[in-house]
């Protein structure tokens, strides 16, 4: 069960993030002030950091700042009313490892989390297997079923960081984030249309859908009886 | 409008010109009275002068009339005085006129004549006079006449005057105007340069007024206040919206969270469709909330966003390829032409984010089956990117109003949108100093971003290199 330490000063947002992780099956700690939280987060074992941005007593970056001097390499996800590209910039810049803006649906933040959580797990592996979908990290050739695919660069990314996060939901906002590198609202529908490409591809004809669409969230890849539990 | 002003557009050099016309009609008529005058007086002395001397000739003994007339002639060697006497056939008697002149009436009156007098010592130039001619007693007939080459030669000396004097007025005067012009001129000029970044939207800029507080400094001082007014005023509007977007995003939030929990509890449930069709609402409102706060962050942003080197047609290969997959599935044919173009200057991210907003746009409005293309050239002064479609257009009348808030054409209420897209741009385009141009093209609408980059005003020290994590780093 991951252990996540919630450093947050406002109760409603730190019990929004509690009860959210909670139902992700996460264990989770909370600090309200920004000196304990740096205590806590450098001599407790945790998976993960949501760090407020502003804080009573030290203020988010600096906290980040000071964990990354101190070598712990905990993944931090920042949480900020702070909406500014830049503020995004600094955050990251000092040691954050994703950066998320309040107000935040909780599902999209826990969805962040685990992608996080994903992340301290390295992938030694040269493949990235879904099913019978695999996707070959040096080649940059995905089988499905043994037989290779033609997939365009776009959608190859794309196919990677479903694949590197399979059985995960991600948001549209992650997705773009994350395949194009941009921070704004390109509109839902684009990235709909994109993956709905990736999806024909792989999904073919009469062979069993991998990429799923969750509903008021986002889409994950996962093999067909996996996914039963999160898709509806 | 910052071209250099005409000279004569400016209120002191017109008040100096028609103070000079005025000057030099008022010195024409004054000169003219004056000549006028002159002439009449003179003319009336050698009138009296004229009478005398016939009252003197004609009153001598008859007999010695011819003696007398020939020695009045003779003490004229100038030929100024001319004296003739003719018997009843017009025959010349005595003194130093050739024939009778025919033009003058007999009356004993001062005549003009135009043309002089016929005269032995003169006869090659006649000159103006005044005569009279007199039938005397035995039928004989005296004319005595005086040139008054005297009386225009005044006239000459005073029309050389006038010359002179409205030549000295005026020519300084117009040259003095002229140069005390170039002083408002400058001025104007400063206030002009002054007014390019309020006019561009930075309304925290004010005109310049100076410490001699004259009718420019008055102007200047009211169009500060009124600015300031301004600035007020839209703070507050701009303020009221973006807090309220600001506040109804917290709670928006949380109740698309509760609606969220409620729709998984629903699951399979006939009112799981329900709540979600709440959600998606209120995502469409989170949307337009969000793009409205975009807005009012890259105004706020004032020229501090993070420029450097960027190739234009790199981007829009970018975005046509973010854009390609759903052009694709509208059936349209989505053309890319990148000609070569020297880099600019400018926020590749927000670049992106101003002409994917575009393209965006453009596909959304062009109807399934029509054609949009990108193009991307060199101009005389920079690169320029056309985005043509072939669909609706945006009406002439619309075109001011659609970078507005909000504003959404009549024709595309029923298309979703947060009606913000181009307020974005429009935004981007403004903390980049390009212009952004709205027009038609052969079969719809085309809009054309200048990527001249005419003040890119750069922080350096506000500038953040972005780190975007990449797919790559999940490996580490």
């Amino acid at each position: 069960m991951p252990r996540v330490l919630v450093i947050e000063d406002d109760e409603t947002t730190a019990r929004e993030i509690v009860a959210e992780l909670g139902v992700h099956g996460m264990s989770t700690e909370w600090v309200a002030d920004g000196r304990a939280g740096l205590e806590r987060a450098s001599q407790g074992d945790y998976d993960l950091v949501t760090l407020d941005r502003m804080l009573p007593g030290m203020d988010g970056i600096d906290v980040v700042a000071a964990l990354r001097r101190a070598q712990v390499d905990t993944p931090v996800l920042m949480i900020s009313a702070l909406s500014d590209v830049d503020e995004r910039v600094r955050g990251l810049r000092a040691g954050g490892d994703d950066y998320l803006t309040k107000p935040f649906a909780p599902d999209e933040m826990a969805a962040r989390v685990e992608v996080l959580l994903r992340r301290r797990q390295p992938t030694v592996a040269q493949r990235l297997r879904v099913a019978d979908l695999e996707l070959d990290l040096v080649s940059h050739v995905a089988y499905r079923g043994g037989q290779p695919l033609t997939l365009l660069p776009t959608e190859y990314r794309l196919l990677e960081f479903l694949m590197r996060n399979s059985g995960q939901v991600l948001t549209r906002s992650m997705i773009f984030e994350t395949v194009w590198g941009f921070h704004f609202d390109p509109g839902t529908n684009v990235i709909d249309v994109h993956i709905g490409r990736l999806r024909r591809k792989i999904d073919g004809t009469g062979q069993s859908a991998l990429i799923h669409t969750v509903r008021g969230t986002g889409y994950m890849i996962a093999a067909a009886n996996e996914a039963a539990s999160v898709v509806s | 409008m910052n071209a250099r002003p005409n000279a004569w557009h400016s209120a002191t050099s017109r008040l100096i010109l028609i103070y000079g016309v005025l000057f030099a009609l008022w010195g024409f008529v004054l000169v003219c009275v004056i000549q006028w005058e002159t002439t009449r007086y003179l003319n009336s002395v050698i009138d009296q002068m004229l009478m005398q001397r016939m009252h003197y000739i004609a009153s001598t003994d008859p007999e010695r009339l011819p003696t007398t007339v020939d020695a009045a002639s003779a003490i004229d060697p100038h030929g100024i005085m001319s004296v003739g006497l003719f018997d009843r056939d017009h025959r010349p008697v005595a003194g130093n006129i050739d024939h009778l002149p025919v033009s003058l009436p007999r009356d004993g009156q001062v005549h003009l004549l135009k043309h002089g007098l016929p005269r032995p010592d003169r006869d090659a130039e006649r000159v103006r006079a005044r005569g009279l001619a007199s039938m005397l007693p035995n039928g004989d007939i005296l004319v005595i006449a005086k040139d008054t080459s005297t009386i225009d030669g005044i006239g000459a000396i005073i029309r050389r005057a006038l010359l002179w004097g409205v030549s000295l007025t005026v020519i300084p005067g117009l040259l003095g105007g002229f140069l005390l012009r170039r002083g408002p001129a400058k001025r104007i000029r400063e206030l002009q340069e002054a007014t390019d970044p309020i006019r561009q939207g930075d309304l925290s800029k004010r005109l310049p007024v100076s410490r001699r507080g004259d009718e420019l400094d008055q102007l200047a001082a009211i169009v500060n206040t009124m600015l300031g007014e301004i600035e007020r005023l839209m703070s507050e509007v701009k303020g009221v919206c973006d807090n309220i977007a600001h506040d109804l995003r917290t709670p928006l939030t949380r109740l698309r969270a509760r609606l969220y929990r409620t729709q998984q509890q629903l699951e399979g449930a006939p009112e799981a469709a329900l709540v979600e069709s709440c959600m998606v609402d209120i995502d469409a409102v989170l949307t337009r909330f969000r793009a409205l706060l975009r807005v009012s962050e890259l105004e706020d942003r004032n020229r501090a966003a993070c420029f450097d080197e960027v190739d234009v047609g790199q981007v829009l290969r970018q975005v046509h390829e973010f854009y390609a997959p759903v052009a694709e599935d509208r059936g349209q044919p989505f053309e890319l032409e990148v000609q070569p173009l020297s880099p600019i200057r400018a926020d590749a991210h927000l670049l992106f984010e101003a002409l994917a907003n575009l393209v965006g746009n453009a596909i959304k409005f062009t109807p399934p089956g029509g054609t949009v293309s990108l193009r991307a050239s060199m101009d005389k002064r920079g690169p320029r990117v056309d985005i043509i479609d072939s669909g609706p257009g945006i009406p002439a009348d619309e075109r001011d109003a659609v970078t507005r808030r909000f504003y959404r054409g009549d024709n595309t209420r029923s298309t979703t949108g947060s009606g913000l897209g181009l307020s974005i741009v429009s935004a981007i385009v403004r903390l980049h100093g390009y212009a952004l141009d709205i027009g038609e093209a052969s079969a719809g609408a085309r809009l054309t971003l200048y990527c001249y980059a005419l003040a890119p005003g750069e922080k350096p020290g506000t500038c953040l290199s972005r780190t975007v994590p990449e797919v790559t780093t999940a490996t580490a």
